[in-house]
C-alpha cells in the first residue's frame, strides 16, 4: 500500500528467494508468503514480482514449470536453484548487516 | 523441467509461448487475487480493480509489459543456452581430438598445407592482381598507345604524342614517360635507371613531391629546355646522406649536369618501379624529338570529372586514325614491323596492364590448381570423417533415441570439424609466410622485365606479396568454408534418422554401413580424378618446360660469362675505339682460366636487339620494300667463342677493319627468306646502320641464334663486326675452361684498369641468361608440379584409408570365403579388383574434367597441346600405379585374415 516502506533494489529478489526456501511457490503464493510473514508491512507490488521473477530466472538463480495446485489448477511454479541458494546465502547475508546497521543509527539518541 | 523442455523447442515459436504462458500465470495470479480480496470483503468489483492497481495501470498494459519481460528472458536464455552448448560443442571437440592425435595431427598437417598454399598464392594474387594500384583514385589512370595489326601496342614519338596531347579532350593531364638506364657518373660510378618525363607525369599520377618543387609547367615549351631533376628518396639517402640542402645540387647522368629540384616520396620510383631520378624529356635536343616514327614514349591520363572510360576509349579510336594521317609511315622509316599497316590508339585502364598477361594467368592457374589441391584435402578429411562418424553410429543413434534434435547433433559433428579447420588454419599460416616470402623473392616477372620482357609495370612487382589483414581475412573464410565443407556432409549422413536399424547394428554391421561405403567411395573417385586434373595440368607445363630447355638456341651458352659494359660519352675518342675493344679482349684473355674473349653489342635470348632495313644492291627498292634485319656488332672472334656454326663462306678476319671493303654476315634466316634458290656470298646489300647503308659485301652465313624469346624461331640478322664500324654498346663474353661466375671479380679487376670510367653491370653467366628465358614456363612448371605431387599423395592416402577400412568391414565376410576354400590370391585380387574399379572410374572422370580445365594452359604451353596423349598416359599410369599401390598393403591384410579368428568375431 502506499504508506509501506518501498523495497530498496535487491531486497525483493532476496525475499523472493527467502520464500522458495519453503520449496516451490507460484506468483500469487510467493505475495501472499510475503505479506503474511511481514504482516503486512512489506507490501511487493504484484508487476514488480513477475519482473523479478523473469530476472532471477534469466540468472539461473530460480527455474520454473507448470504444475497443478492443490484445487486442481494449473499454474506455474517457481523452484530454487542452487546457485539461487548460494546467492541469497551472500545477498541475505549482507542485507542482513545493512539492517542492523540502519537500525543501529536510527536507535542513537542525541546528547 | 525449463531445461529439458528447451531441448525441444523451436526459436520463435518458445517466444510466442513464453508470452502465452506469461498470459495464462497472470490471469491465475488475478483470478486468486480477487478470491482472496473478496474473502476479505471487498466487492468483486472492487476485488478485481484493486487486483489490477497492483498489476500494473491497466490489466491489458501489464498483460503487454510482463508479455515482453517474459519473452527477452525466453530470448536471453536460449541465447545464453545457445552459447554454453557451444562451449560444451568445443569442449567435446577438443576432447574427442586430443583422445586422437594421429587422425588430429594428419588433418591439421593436411589442413596447414592445404590452406598454407591457397593464402601464399592469394597473396601473390592481391599483390599483383588486385590490390588497388598506389596512387590516388587509380581507376581514372588511362594508358594510351598506338596500336598496328602487325606489331600489337606500340609506344609514341614526341611529335605524335604532341598531336594526342593537343586534340584529345578526355584527360585533365596526360604525360609521356620513357624508362632508361644510365650511368650516375662521379665517384663511385653505378648504373641507375630513370625516367624522362613531361612536366605533368606526377601531377597525373597524383603523387606529391617529399621536398623541393615539382617540375615547372613551362618546362615542356620546347625541346633544349634546361636539365633539371627529381630524385628518388633511396637515392637521397645513398647519394646525398639524406641532405636538406639537396635541392639546387647537381646530378652527373653521362657526364652531364642536372640540377636537383626536389625528391620524391619514399618508395615511389616512377611506374618503372626502377627510377632513381625523373628527368625532364625536354631537356633534350629539338633534334631528338622531332623524329614522329622515333616510338620511345609511354603515354598516362587521368580522366576529367565527368568524363567515362569508354568515352576515353572511344576517342582514342577516334584520334589514332588522324594521328596516322598527320604523321604517314614513309619508305625507309626503320621500325620493327615488316609491312607497315595502318596505325590507330588505343586507351586502356593503367590497371588492365599492371602486370603482363603470361604472368595473370600464370597465376590464376595457380590459384586454380592450389584450390584443387585444398579440395582434394577436403576429400581426404571428410574420408576420416566419415570412417569416424562411421564408428559412432551407435551413440549417434543412442543419443537420436533419447530425444537429442538432430540439428544439435549435426552443431556437434561440425564444430569438432570447425575446430579441427581452425587448428589446420592457425598452422596454414606458418605455411602461407614461408610461401610468400618465397613468393616475393623469386619474382619472375622482374627477371623478365630486366630483358624487356613480360610487360606490365614496375610498380607492381612480387616484392609486395606479404601476409596481410586480407590475406588473413581470406585465411578465416577459406578455413571456415573448409571446415563445413568436410565435416557437414560426413555429420548429416551420420546423423540420418534410421534409428532402429543402427541400434540394432553392430560396429561391423551392414545395411547403413554400406550406405556410407558408398559416399566414401564417391569421395575416392572424387580425389582421384582431381588428383588428375592437376597431375595432367603439371605434366603439360613440365613438357612445355623441357621443351623449351630441349630448343636449341643456336649457341653454345656453357662456361660462359657475360658483362656488360657502359662507356659513357666523351670518355673516348671514336678512333680509339677498336683500339680500345682489342686491348680489353687481350687483357681479359690473359686471365687464367679464360679460354675465349669476344665482344657483341647484344646477347642472345634479349627479346630481340637493334634491327633496320636491308636493300639489295641486284634488286629495285620497290621490290623489296622495307626487308628487315636484325644488326648485331660482333668481335671477329665472337662466333668462335659462342661456337656459333659458320655454315658457308668465311668468318670476319683481321684485314675486315676501318677503311677495308665494307662486309657482313647474315645468319640462315636471312639467307632463306631473302636468298631463296641463291647464293648470297657475294652478294652486296644496304644495311641502315653503322654506315653501311652504302653497300656491303656478304662474306658467310652462320646458323640461327635466337636473340628473341627462347620459344620464337631466329629471325634474318646480319654481323657486322666492331673492326669496321664504331659502337660503345658493348657486352663481353668470355668463355671459361671451368665455372665461368669464378672470372667475375678478375674480369672486373681488368675492366676496372683498362676503363676506370666504364661501370660494369648485368654481370651474369649464359646459363642464367638461358634460365631466365624459361622463367615463367619455370615458374609455373615447378609450382604445379609440387601441387600435383601433394595431391597425388594426398590422394594416395585417401584411397589406402577407404579400402584399409572396407577390408576391416568384410573380415567376416572374407573369412567366409576363405573357410570355404578361396586362395590367398584370389582375396587379394578381390581387394584390388575393388581399388581397381575405383581408380578406374575416377580416372575417367578425371580425363574428361582435366580435358576440359587444361584449356586454360593454352597460351602457357610451348610446343605441347593440352590433349598432349603421352602427357595424358604417363599421369594417368602414375596415378592408376600409385592407386595399386596403395591398395597393396589392405589387400595383404586381407589375404592374411584368419578364418577361424575371423569367423568367430563376425
Amino acid at each position: 500500500m502506499a504508506d509501506s516502506p518501498s523495497l530498496l533494489k535487491g531486497t525483493l529478489d532476496v525475499l523472493v528467494l527467502k520464500a522458495l526456501t519453503w520449496g516451490p511457490m507460484h506468483g500469487f503464493e510467493i505475495v501472499t508468503w510475503l505479506e503474511q510473514q511481514s504482516n503486512g508491512s512489506v507490501d511487493v507490488d504484484d508487476g514488480a514480482l513477475y519482473y523479478a521473477l523473469h530476472r532471477m530466472e534469466e540468472r539461473g538463480l530460480i527455474e520454473s514449470e507448470w504444475r497443478v495446485t492443490g484445487n486442481n489448477r494449473k499454474a506455474r511454479y517457481y523452484r530454487m536453484r542452487a546457485a539461487g541458494r548460494a546467492w541469497l546465502r551472500t545477498e541475505g547475508a549482507s542485507l542482513e548487516r545493512y539492517a542492523r546497521a540502519l537500525a543501529d543509527i536510527l536507535a542513537l539518541r542525541t546528547g | 523441467m525449463s531445461h529439458s523442455r528447451r531441448l525441444f523447442h523451436l526459436d520463435p515459436f518458445s517466444r510466442r509461448l513464453a508470452r502465452q504462458e506469461m498470459r495464462d500465470e497472470l490471469a491465475f495470479h488475478l483470478e486468486e487475487r480477487v478470491a482472496q480480496l473478496t474473502s476479505r470483503g471487498l466487492s468483486p468489483e472492487a476485488a478485481r480493480a484493486e487486483a489490477i492497481r497492483r498489476l500494473g495501470r491497466t490489466y491489458a498494459d501489464a498483460e503487454h509489459r510482463l508479455g515482453d519481460s517474459a519473452e527477452l528472458k525466453e530470448r536471453r536464455l536460449d541465447v545464453r543456452e545457445r552459447l554454453r552448448e557451444f562451449a560444451d560443442d568445443i569442449r567435446y571437440a577438443f576432447r574427442g581430438l586430443a583422445a586422437r592425435p594421429g587422425f588430429t595431427a594428419i588433418a591439421v598437417l593436411t589442413l596447414g598445407i592445404g590452406i598454407g598454399a591457397n593464402t601464399a598464392i592469394y597473396s601473390a594474387v592481391d599483390a599483383l592482381l588486385l590490390r588497388s594500384l598506389p596512387f590516388p583514385e587509380p581507376g581514372r589512370l588511362f594508358d594510351i598507345v598506338q596500336t598496328s595489326r602487325d606489331d600489337g601496342a606500340a609506344p609514341w614519338s614526341h611529335p605524335k604524342y604532341k598531336f594526342f596531347r593537343d586534340n584529345q579532350r578526355s584527360y585533365a593531364t596526360l604525360a609521356a614517360h620513357s624508362s632508361s638506364q644510365t650511368i650516375l657518373t662521379g665517384a663511385d660510378p653505378e648504373r641507375v635507371g630513370v625516367e624522362e618525363v613531361t612536366a605533368q607525369y606526377l601531377a597525373t599520377l597524383g603523387v606529391p613531391v617529399a621536398r623541393g618543387r615539382d617540375f615547372p609547367p613551362e618546362i615542356d615549351a620546347g625541346a633544349g629546355a634546361r636539365r633539371v631533376a627529381l630524385i628518388s628518396d633511396a637515392l637521397w639517402q645513398r647519394r646525398f646522406n639524406a641532405d636538406p640542402g639537396v635541392v639546387g645540387k647537381s646530378l652527373s647522368l653521362n657526364n652531364q649536369p642536372w640540377e636537383i629540384i626536389g625528391v620524391l616520396p619514399p618508395g615511389f620510383r616512377g611506374l618503372s618501379g626502377r627510377a632513381e631520378a625523373l628527368l625532364n624529356l625536354s631537356a633534350r635536343a629539338a633534334e631528338e624529338l622531332s623524329e614522329p616514327w622515333s616510338l620511345e614514349f609511354s603515354l598516362i591520363g587521368r580522366l576529367k570529372d565527368g568524363v567515362t572510360g569508354p568515352q576515353a576509349i572511344a576517342e582514342a579510336q577516334l584520334i589514332g586514325p588522324r594521328i596516322y594521317e598527320a604523321f604517314p609511315m614513309q619508305a625507309g622509316t626503320l621500325t620493327t614491323s615488316t609491312t607497315p599497316d595502318r596505325w590507330t590508339a588505343a586507351a586502356r585502364p593503367l590497371d588492365t596492364i599492371r602486370v603482363g598477361s603470361g604472368l595473370r594467368s600464370s597465376l590464376l592457374v595457380l590459384f586454380g590448381a592450389v584450390a584443387l589441391v585444398l579440395l582434394i584435402a577436403c576429400v581426404n578429411l571428410a574420408n576420416l570423417l566419415v570412417a569416424r562418424a562411421v564408428a559412432r553410429k551407435r551413440e549417434i543413434a543412442v543419443r537420436l533415441a533419447l530425444g537429442a534434435r538432430r540439428g544439435r547433433l549435426v552443431r556437434l559433428l561440425v564444430t569438432e570439424s570447425l575446430v579441427l579447420a581452425l587448428l589446420g588454419g592457425v598452422a596454414s599460416l606458418v605455411v602461407a609466410v614461408a610461401g610468400t616470402r618465397i613468393l616475393s623473392s623469386m619474382n619472375p616477372q622482374e627477371t623478365l622485365r630486366v630483358q624487356g620482357l613480360g610487360g606490365g609495370i614496375g610498380a607492381i612487382g612480387f616484392e609486395a606479396i606479404r601476409i596481410d589483414a586480407s590475406a588473413l581475412a581470406f585465411t578465416f573464410v577459406v578455413t571456415v568454408a573448409v571446415g563445413l565443407l568436410f565435416g557437414l556432409a560426413p555429420a548429416l549422413g551420420a546423423t540420418r534418422p534410421s534409428l532402429v536399424g543402427d541400434l540394432k547394428e553392430g560396429s561391423s554391421g551392414a545395411g547403413a554401413g554400406r550406405r556410407v561405403g558408398v559416399s566414401r567411395r564417391a569421395l575416392v573417385v572424387a580425389e582421384v580424378a582431381l588428383a588428375l586434373v592437376l597431375l595432367a595440368g603439371s605434366g603439360l607445363m613440365i613438357r612445355s618446360l623441357g621443351n623449351l630447355l630441349d630448343v636449341d638456341p643456336g649457341f653454345d651458352g656453357r662456361n660462359v660469362l657475360t658483362l656488360r659494359l657502359s662507356v659513357p660519352p666523351g670518355v673516348l675518342a671514336p678512333d680509339s675505339m677498336p683500339g680500345f675493344y682489342e686491348q680489353l679482349q687481350a687483357e681479359i684473355g690473359g686471365i687464367p682460366g679464360v679460354e675465349r674473349v669476344a665482344i657483341a653489342d647484344c646477347p642472345p635470348l634479349n627479346n630481340g636487339c637493334n634491327g633496320t632495313i636491308m636493300t639489295f644492291a641486284d634488286r629495285p627498292r620497290s621490290s623489296t620494300g622495307n626487308a628487315m634485319v636484325g644488326v648485331h656488332w660482333v668481335s671477329p672472334n665472337w662466333f668462335g667463342t659462342m661456337r656459333v656454326p659458320l655454315k658457308r663462306g668465311r668468318m670476319f678476319g683481321d684485314n675486315d677493319r676501318l677503311g677495308s671493303p665494307k662486309v657482313v654476315i647474315i645468319n640462315e634466316a636471312a639467307a632463306r627468306q631473302y636468298f631463296p634458290g641463291e647464293d648470297p656470298i657475294g652478294k652486296r646489300v644496304g644495311v641502315y646502320q653503322g654506315g653501311f647503308h652504302t653497300g656491303a659485301e656478304i662474306i658467310g652465313i652462320v646458323g640461327d641464334v635466337r636473340y628473341g624469346t627462347i620459344d620464337s624461331t631466329a629471325r634474318p640478322d646480319t654481323y657486322i663486326s666492331y673492326g669496321q664500324a664504331r659502337l660503345s654498346r658493348m657486352m663481353i663474353f668470355v668463355r671459361a675452361t671451368g665455372n665461368p661466375s669464378a672470372l667475375a671479380p678478375a674480369v672486373r679487376a681488368v675492366v676496372r684498369r683498362v676503363a676506370p670510367h666504364a661501370p660494369v653491370f648485368d654481370v651474369r653467366s649464359m646459363s642464367a641468361r638461358v634460365a631466365t628465358a624459361s622463367a615463367q614456363t619455370r615458374f609455373s612448371a615447378v609450382l604445379l608440379g609440387l601441387f600435383a605431387t601433394v595431391a597425388l599423395s594426398l590422394a594416395v592416402m585417401g584411397i589406402y584409408g577407404v579400402l584399409s577400412f572396407a577390408v576391416a568391414q568384410r573380415t567376416g565376410e572374407i573369412g567366409i570365403r576363405m573357410a570355404l576354400g578361396a586362395e590367398r590370391g584370389s582375396v587379394v585380387a578381390l581387394v584390388l579388383r575393388d581399388a581397381a574399379v575405383l581408380a578406374l572410374v575416377g580416372l575417367t572422370i578425371g580425363l574428361l574434367v582435366a580435358l576440359a580445365l587444361t584449356r586454360v594452359l593454352r597460351t602457357m604451353l610451348f610446343e605441347v597441346t593440352t590433349t598432349d596423349p603421352l602427357t595424358y598416359v604417363a599421369m594417368a599410369s602414375v596415378l592408376a600405379v600409385a592407386v595399386l599401390a596403395a591398395s597393396w598393403i589392405p589387400a595383404r591384410r586381407a589375404a592374411r585374415v584368419d578364418p577361424v579368428i575371423a569367423l568367430r568375431k563376425g
